[in-house]
């Protein structure tokens, strides 16, 4: 893939080498290189259609995030975790749970599968969790708290210490 | 009466674990009870490094057990008759505050009787 992309760069572009060993340098080296820069905030319908079509979804489904949040024309995708998407599907990305050319969320480094799932549907409600939290803890506490009158320990006096004066035994002397 | 019970409605009268006995010890006896000695110097206590809450009545069974353990250090099992000792005298103790309870109660109860008749 990598030596036909190399070959595409050549015959496109007429003083492509410097350019193209520029990506790979900066690609492999910095993990960055000028084309994965999103182009400008996409203001006609023309520049949604295009911004659409280089990030390989339909117009419909194209939506770029405000402007004044700076992602240019980047598109705005839906917030789905990677922990919640099938696990069966046969992705081309299995690791990744994404298909070849599939866009990525704007914010794929949070939401992956080793971070945060962002749509996860928790198995019990919230107020579920907060019933069952509080019932127990104060539950137990009440308990304890009406417990507190009914304490009682072992039948014996206090130990005896020759320091604390006689003490006798039962028997005569 | 129950165990527990027997225990438990002793907080009737006021009495709980580890209290103090308020009557006088000879009170109700028909002869006079004879005192507990203290075996162990204090010397001897101190010199052994038996720490304080140990310095009960069966401290001379934990000074042999200890000297005992000192000489034979690792045959341990030939101070098992010293070590029996001394625990036999800690449950002999432990039997004599049960027993100090048990009349605590009872003479706490007495006293009851005897004010309400009164």
């Amino acid at each position: 893939m990598a030596s036909a992309l190399l070959k595409k760069i050549l015959i496109s572009n007429p003083n492509g080498v410097r350019k193209a060993a520029e990506i790979f340098c900066n690609a492999t080296r910095n993990h960055w290189n000028y084309q994965y820069k999103p182009g400008p905030y996409p203001r006609t319908p023309a520049e949604r259609a295009a911004a659409a079509k280089k990030y390989g979804m339909t117009v419909e489904e194209y939506q770029p995030y405000p402007e004044h949040m700076c992602y240019g024309d980047y598109p705005k995708l839906p917030d789905i975790g990677s922990d919640s998407k099938d696990p069966y599907y046969p992705y081309d990305q299995p690791e990744l749970k994404r298909n070849f050319n599939e866009p990525i969320h704007a914010s794929q480094e949070i939401i992956g599968e080793d971070r945060y799932d962002i749509s996860m549907k928790p198995r019990f409600s919230l107020l579920h969790q907060w019933t069952w939290f509080l019932g127990v803890i104060g539950g137990s506490f009440a308990l304890y708290i009406f417990l507190e009158d009914y304490k009682f320990g072992r039948p014996v006096t206090i130990k005896q210490y020759p320091k604390d004066g006689p003490h006798y035994l039962f028997c005569q002397k | 009466m129950g165990q527990i019970m027997g225990s438990y409605n002793a907080r009737n009268v006021d009495l709980y674990m580890d209290d103090k006995p308020t009557f006088d010890p000879q009170d109700g006896f028909s002869f006079e009870r004879k005192q507990r000695e203290m075996l162990a110097r204090d010397e001897d206590l101190i010199s052994a490094r038996i720490p304080p809450s140990k310095r009960d009545y069966c401290a001379h069974h934990l000074l042999e057990y200890q000297v005992c353990r000192y000489k034979n250090m690792p045959m341990l099992y030939r101070c098992a008759h010293e070590k029996h000792n001394y625990l036999n005298c800690e449950h002999q103790d432990y039997v004599l505050r049960m027993k100090e309870f048990e009349r605590e109660r009872r003479l706490r109860l007495r006293e009851n009787r005897l004010v309400g008749v009164a």
